[in-house]
């Protein structure tokens, strides 16, 4: 089995720097547990897509091999700073890029001192990576490949990791429903802005949960419009790629708002 | 301290390539050129902010993007080296900048008068957004001038295009508000790039000029009917039309830059002159001026 775990977590930087927030707390939790078990999973690599790493041209692949820095984020810099350091597979990474030209996408490699890397890649590795320090091969949103593109490259990656003989976690950093709140709130008292919202996470959390995978993809396009969803929900379809739109059930470890949005921290079991 | 006046406004983008293409020693990677129309057409646009000698420049960006309202660099300094992250390969850039913090905490009083959510950062670690720097290098490349930076809020993108320049429209008015009130003499300019259709690929190398050329006709015809417009200082048609601009060209002028400068200077109905226009990767760039100080100067010999 090349996939020996896989994630679906939030990107926004709230609840690492307020973890002690009532209504961030469960995230916390949620992050914490999944990183658990994707210890236990003991995988070579993480395989990472993070929708706020913004690609236009290309699809690009991270290939410097030690990103180190302090990152604040453009919203969020009065709630404090963002270290990392992460390790790249770039072996892993370089093949992708040219897994990408045989599956007919313009792909790059991206080894810059000083890149922006982006912040949701960033709270995932906090919390699921830690002090492990496992390497990662992060692909980049580009904003003009569809969900099925993006399924396509997730599948090309995790055959790439085969090939090479390593086990994956798959992981997809992305948010639930887009509706936040425009205006100052107290934090504390922070709650999904939007009912609608709130019915179709929940719905579609179920069907994660029950492995009801043809009524996901169906639903998930409707999901995407009606709930405003981050990145129009590619980040599921990274995750049902790279699983071959196979899985077995999927955990919810936590779902809560985030100044009003949606976000969850989901296993799936692979099947 | 008051009378305060706004000299002039300037439609500057931000196309990386322009840096790359003019290598300046701030910039790592190095080209054999391109964009020259372009570049010369910012060396004009330099040249009469050089004439105007401003206390202070202050630009609205569409690549700091912000949620919660409006925000503005309220730190005194700001240094570190800007990576594009779209074209990391034309843009890796050592910058600092200095803030005229006393007129942005007035800029953003005046905007949350006005009912719009405005914000100070404050966080000396922030990474300025790479439209910011590269239109302040275009403008002045010494970096002598302080700055007033404002982030892009995503208001036309998550509410309608017109709810969002009416946000726009609203900034606008709090910073001209802000600069009298403050004194300064000040130059705005609008980090907008006009028809963004573009190519999705590059050429090898970048600057081969053999293949820059406009993405599309309808497109360039639209850059040119809204350009034609400005030109003849038909303010009130152009901005009729804005709407129908984004729409139809993709333009970049959606996130508000435009719109707010605009709106800060009164849509003035003058002419504004066209420096110079070119594509970059298949997207229209004008950079445009619009010389209050010039035009008053005229109203008061006349
Ligand atoms: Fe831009």
């Amino acid at each position: 089995m090349t996939v020996v775990s896989a994630f679906l977590v939030p990107g926004t930087p709230l609840p690492l720097l307020r973890p002690d927030n009532p209504p961030w707390a469960p995230l916390v939790a949620g992050y914490q547990a999944a990183g658990e078990a994707l210890r236990a999973s003991n995988p070579d690599v993480l395989l990472v897509y993070s929708t706020q790493w913004i690609a236009v041209l290309d699809e690009l692949w991270q290939t410097r091999a030690h990103l180190t820095g302090i990152h604040v984020d453009e919203n969020w810099y009065e709630y404090g700073d963002l270290p990392f350091d992460m390790q790249s597979d770039v072996e892993l990474a370089e093949a992708c890029v040219a897994g990408c030209k045989e599956i007919g996408v313009s792909a790059k490699t991206v080894d810059y001192d000083g890149f922006p890397i982006d912040t949701g890649t960033i709270v995932m590795n906090n919390f699921l990576n830690g002090d492990d320090a496992r390497p990662l091969a992060i692909a980049a949103n580009n904003v003009y490949h569809d969900g099925e593109t993006t399924a396509r490259l997730a599948a090309m990656a995790v055959e790439t990791a085969k090939a090479q003989g390593k086990t994956v976690a798959l992981i997809a950093v992305g948010g639930l429903s887009g509706t936040i709140f425009r205006t100052e709130i107290d934090i504390a008292e922070d709650h999904i802005a939007d009912a609608t919202d709130e019915e179709w996470n929940r719905e579609m959390l179920r069907l994660m949960e029950s492995a009801s995978i043809e009524h996901l993809k169906q639903r998930a396009g409707d999901y995407a419009k009606a709930a405003k969803v981050d990145m129009g929900f590619k980040h599921l379809s990274w995750i049902l790629g790279g699983l071959g739109d196979n899985f077995d059930g999927a955990t919810v470890h936590a779902y809560g708002p985030v100044y009003g949005s949606g976000a969850a921290v989901v296993e799936f079991r692979p099947a | 301290m008051a009378d305060g006046e706004i000299l002039a406004g300037f439609l500057a983008p931000h196309p990386p390539h322009l840096v790359y293409g003019e290598n300046p020693p701030q910039n790592e990677p190095k080209s054999q050129g391109g964009w020259e129309q372009l570049r010369w057409a910012y060396e004009r646009a330099r040249k009469s902010l050089n004439d105007l000698k401003p206390d202070v420049l202050l630009v609205h960006s569409p690549h700091w993007i912000t949620q919660l309202g409006h925000h503005f660099l309220g730190v005194p300094t700001l240094s570190g080296k800007s990576v594009d992250p779209i074209f990391p390969n034309l843009f890796r850039y050592d910058f600092k900048l200095d803030v005229d913090v006393e007129l942005a905490e007035a800029c953003c009083a005046a905007a949350a008068d006005a009912g719009l959510v405005a914000k100070m950062m404050r966080n000396p670690r922030f990474r300025v957004d790479y439209g910011t720097i590269t239109t302040l290098h275009m403008m002045r490349p010494q970096w002598d001038i302080p700055v007033v930076g404002l982030s892009a809020n995503n208001s036309p993108y998550y509410l309608t295009t017109e709810e969002g320049l009416e946000e726009m429209d609203v900034l606008g008015r709090a910073t001209r508000k802000a600069i009298e009130q403050t004194g300064r003499r000040a130059v705005l300019l609008a980090s907008n790039t006009l028809c963004h259709y573009h190519f999705h690929e590059e050429p090898d190398p970048p600057e081969d000029m053999s293949r820059e050329h406009p993405h599309d006709y309808a497109g360039y015809q639209w850059d040119m009917r809204m350009i034609d417009l400005m030109r003849r200082g038909e303010t009130r048609e152009v901005f009729r039309l804005l709407p129908q601009f984004i729409d139809e060209a993709f333009a970049e002028v959606k996130s508000g830059a435009f719109t707010w400068m605009f709106a800060a200077m009164g849509y003035p109905e003058i002419p504004g002159e066209l420096h110079g226009y070119g594509t970059v990767i298949g997207t229209g760039n004008a950079v445009m001026e619009w010389n209050l100080a010039k035009a008053r100067e005229v109203g008061r010999a006349a």
